[in-house]
């Protein structure tokens, strides 16, 4: 800061009021168009979905549109729609298990890779390939994997003598060939998450445990874990929002088959607008979901102290 | 403890190997004739072959590539110009309200019919279904709050007292913002840009809804070749490897944002 500069800052207070109002109205101008695109582009779309769950709109019928006459007809119907029920099972149960393995993988990899060396600073980097591949290129790699013809695995169980079922196809394992997969894209994140945050933790912590004579696997569990909790429930509760998303790898190896085994809640609302047109159907699903995951995001913000500090 | 060290190099390298291998296969894939990849049992050598390649760029998929690259850099440029404003002022302004952040999150995480739907019957009205415009919107649903997200915990960590010179020297807000706020911010400008271009890039949910033929993105058109040519192999893994290359390159070059940008600033990488 220029001797100058300080100069003026001393004798003429009332500028610096005038600045800050400047400075106010500066910031206002800042922050004005992106709250307006927002406005128009998320929220009144939201608005829009929330509007056509109260009708019956089918697009093969014009007169289903803007009909308020049964304002709470999808949603009671909701309650007695067994797909939508099994979806939401089905739900449950990818949710449970791809975040459950991905936490678990996720740390032991990381306490794994979490050593000084330049080996393994590298190695992050290839751990990291699943997880920034375009989702629809997962699917095709794991659609290759589980098509008997042309797979390494098959051609492995072949030599070994198994006859192991086509995956995708088989209403015992079709979903958990989706759970596999969604695994393998996703456990990156975790890992490197739960990486970022090990390296937080304070060398005397673990010094003192040792003095104490702990093991490492004490160590783990009763010094590093219970440091890091923040974050491995950031990246749970993350990944669980994230869960409800699952859609390229359905769409590809199962379309929700075989029957509906592999049919999540996002599946079913997508096959109801754009297979059978009915929207207004749909809109309700997708209401239901969207209120679960503002649940959830909500938590999410509480917990990273995203909001006000 | 050196016996340790090496046990855990050779494990983490095993492991890598297991973990890429499916991502190897495809690529594979990609340089072999059908009859290669039909070929029981497996050959380990093989003649790597580019007619997969140049099959598949003679035919449509070009032209998906082109949407692919307007759509997103138009919407990444877009979601930047109003982003990068907006993160400014929210990380110079004292009050943080949680309505905002959780407007700014849950538009991120919403389950993608939650935008589908809407903009699908807009767009009916509208004439926009199957343009590149309408693709250009709908990413803005995403970008935007991702640019306001990354940019604000960016701006927030460089120091005030550059700008705040600059002002009492003479120069108005905007130029203090041009010339001093947006050079320092760079590297977490060009970050910021290169996630959006990764997020919309990758999208398929909402280019499946919104496009049939004109405005088709790339990762529907290796769909959509898969479903009339599903057992050309060969070319399913080329067009795949040609979807995942840009994205690959990007994302690996700026891994160090990636956490931050993948959880939305949930946790800094």
């Amino acid at each position: 800061m220029s001797l100058g500069a300080l100069h003026s800052l001393r004798s003429a207070p009332f500028r610096r009021a005038s600045q800050a109002r400047q400075r106010r109205r500066f910031l206002a101008w800042c922050l004005a168009p992106a709250l307006a695109v927002l406005f128009v582009v998320t929220l009144a779309p939201m608005v829009y979905l929330v509007v056509t769950s109260l009708t019956p709109l089918n697009l093969t019928n014009p007169a289903t549109a803007w009909n308020f006459q049964h304002p709470w007809l999808n949603y009671r119907l909701l309650l007695s729609d067994e797909r939508f029920l099994n979806s939401l099972w089905v739900q449950a149960k990818l949710s449970f298990w791809t975040v459950a393995l991905q936490m678990l993988i996720g740390v032991a990899f990381a306490l794994l890779l979490n050593l000084r060396s330049g080996l393994l600073q590298a190695l992050r980097t290839v751990y990291l390939v699943p997880m920034v591949l375009p989702p629809i290129v997962v699917a095709i790699i794991w659609k290759v994997l589980y098509t008997p013809d042309i797979s390494p695995f098959y051609w492995a169980f072949k030599a070994l003598g198994w006859n192991v079922p086509t995956l995708i196809t088989d209403p015992h394992w079709a979903l958990w060939a989706i759970i596999v997969a969604d695994t393998w894209e996703w456990f990156p994140l975790t890992m490197l998450m739960v990486l970022a945050a090990l390296q937080t933790v304070p060398e005397e912590l673990i010094d003192a445990a040792r003095v104490d004579g702990a093991n490492p696997w004490q160590v783990t569990i009763h010094v590093l874990l219970p440091y890091i909790r923040g974050t491995l429930m950031v990246a749970g509760l993350f990944r669980l929002i994230d869960s409800i998303k699952a859609f390229p790898l359905i769409y590809l190896l199962t379309d929700g088959g075989p029957g509906s085994v592999t049919e999540v809640t996002n599946y079913y609302a997508f096959e109801q607008a754009f297979n059978f047109s009915y929207l207004g159907f749909s809109s309700a699903i997708t209401v239901v979901m969207v209120a679960a995951s503002l649940v959830m995001s909500w938590v999410l913000v509480r917990m990273s102290g995203w909001g006000a500090e | 403890m050196k016996a340790n060290r090496a046990l855990i190099h050779a494990l983490a390298i095993g492991l890598a190997v297991l973990v890429l291998a499916p991502f190897l296969w495809l690529l594979r894939m990609s340089f072999e004739t059908n009859a290669e990849i039909f070929a029981y049992p497996p050959h380990l050598w093989f003649t790597p072959t580019l007619d997969n390649y140049a099959a598949l760029w003679q035919g449509d998929f070009r032209g998906s590539f082109v949407n692919s690259a307007v759509v997103t850099i138009s919407s990444t440029l877009v979601s930047m110009l109003i982003g990068v404003p907006a993160a400014y002022a929210l990380a110079r302004m004292r009050s943080r309200s949680n309505t905002l952040s959780l407007w700014i999150i849950a538009s991120r995480l919403a389950p993608p019919p939650a935008f589908a739907i809407p903009y699908f019957l807009a767009y009916r009205d509208l004439h926009l279904l199957d343009t590149r415009f309408g693709l250009v919107v709908i990413y803005l649903t995403f970008n935007i709050s991702l640019v306001i997200w990354l940019m604000r915990s960016f701006f927030e960590n460089t120091p005030r007292a550059l700008e705040e010179a600059a002002l009492i020297d003479g120069a108005s807000f905007w130029r203090a913002m041009i010339s001093i706020v947006l050079p320092t911010a760079a590297p977490g400008l060009a970050a910021t840009a290169i996630l959006c271009f990764v997020f919309s890039w990758n999208d398929f949910f909402f280019a499946l809804i919104l496009t049939r033929s004109n405005a088709m993105t790339a990762p529907v058109a290796v769909v959509n070749f898969m479903n009339y040519a599903g057992w050309e192999w060969g070319r399913i893994a080329a067009g795949g490897t040609l979807v995942m290359l840009p994205v690959l390159l990007f994302s690996l070059g700026v891994r160090r944002f990636l956490v931050n940008g993948l959880t939305a600033g949930a946790v800094k990488g």
